[in-house]
């Protein structure tokens, strides 16, 4: 097969035009794995944020009509700007931490990176189980404060009637603070699956730089 | 000790990437392709350096640690390869000069090579790397008649590409 022995000797001859990497070069890639991990952090808190955002249009009207009429409008916004605050804060920081890591060129900044990713991540974990707790709480205590309106409320838009005030609050708050449990405790799964698995892998790479290092 | 171990790694790897480059070459189509692969393939390699005990030649390691890789990673995609791609492939520098029928054979030689499925691909590489059978059988992890077999049917393949 003559073509086939061309292209043989054609292919051995091709070494001078292949590209050449330095032995910085081929360093450097063994110290890329944390770096795409990292970025996907940065990347799931951006997806985070507009997951919520989104969700935030699909609330019900008259769910909003609720809050407006209960006087929770204001504390609502207050609440928004503040968690957005907060998440674009971490955002800010998770892109910095990428960008650190991609351009970081030894082993011990590179594991002090990791370290100062991981810990960013768990107090962005924190905060965000913290502030869930919190505003459920808050909320609750603030219709318990005001039950005399919740029931009213209740009772007209939602034609909830033949039960009294009493009986009715005990449900009420029942099923407000299993759906509170529920929720926290779908918010800890999520933060437990996606950002546990990032974060067990950058343990890992942490854990094979350390026996490069010492 | 692990200083040690990652200096010697480099250091071969870096001797030893025109083999990488090639595999790059033949299983990715543009230069960013061609240079995740190649750090794709250089942390395969890394992670499985402990386990290399120099009972073969580092090169020879490589070609099967690197191989595997490109397959895997080829089979995960699934791209098509297009056959114009190739192009840019220069064949410019050769020690004798050819005339045009055979640059142009070559190239629609090196782009039917290019267009045959993953492990085929892999069989003409390293007999392009003039690696004989028993080379090619132990880094593929066949027998030496099932590569002479399968050798024997690209070959036919390829004809039938080339002379249709």
């Amino acid at each position: 097969m003559d073509e086939l022995e061309i292209l043989k000797k054609q292919w051995q001859s091709q070494e001078q035009v292949l590209p050449h990497l330095s032995y910085d070069d081929i360093y450097k890639m063994l110290l890329k794995k944390s770096s795409s991990i990292v970025k996907w952090i940065f990347f799931i808190s951006i997806a985070e944020i507009l997951f919520w955002t989104l969700l935030s249009f699909l609330v019900p009207e008259s769910s909003t009509k609720f809050s407006d009429e209960i006087g929770l409008h204001n504390i609502l916004l207050g609440v928004n700007v503040l968690n957005y605050s907060v998440f674009g804060f971490f955002i800010i920081l998770f892109y910095k931490n990428y960008r650190k890591i991609s351009t970081t060129d030894s082993i011990k900044d590179l594991m002090k990176n990791i370290l100062r990713t991981r810990k960013t991540v768990k107090y962005f974990v924190i905060y965000n189980v913290t502030a869930s707790i919190l505003l459920i709480i808050g909320i609750n205590f603030y219709y318990y404060v005001n039950q005399d309106i919740v029931f009213r409320f209740m009772t007209e838009d939602y034609g909830i009637t033949n039960i009294s005030q009493e009986r009715f609050m005990k449900m009420f708050f029942v099923i407000q603070i299993l759906f509170g449990i529920v929720m926290i405790g779908f918010v800890m799964l999520f933060y437990r699956i996606v950002y546990g698995i990032l974060l067990r892998r950058l343990h890992k790479n942490y854990k094979e730089l350390k026996k490069i290092e010492v | 000790m692990n200083k040690e171990l990652e200096h010697s790694f480099v250091t071969q790897l870096e001797e030893n990437q025109n083999i990488v480059h090639k595999i790059c070459r033949l299983y990715t189509n543009d230069s960013d392709a061609h240079n995740d692969l190649f750090q794709e393939i250089t942390i395969q390699l890394w992670r499985a350096f402990p386990k290399f005990r120099g009972d073969s030649k580092f090169s020879t390691w490589m070609y099967r640690v690197a191989l595997n890789t490109a397959i895997t990673l080829y089979r995960k995609s699934k791209r098509s390869i297009k056959t114009q791609d190739f192009e840019g492939v220069s064949f410019k520098i050769s020690s004798e000069p050819y005339d045009d029928t055979t640059e142009k054979q070559l190239k629609l030689m090196y782009s039917a090579v290019k267009d045959l499925n993953d492990i085929d691909k892999a069989l003409v590489f390293l007999y392009l790397e003039d690696k004989n059978y028993k080379e090619i059988s132990e880094t593929l992890g066949i027998t030496e008649v099932n590569a002479r077999v399968k050798m024997n049917r690209i070959k036919e393949k390829l004809r039938t590409i080339l002379n249709p």
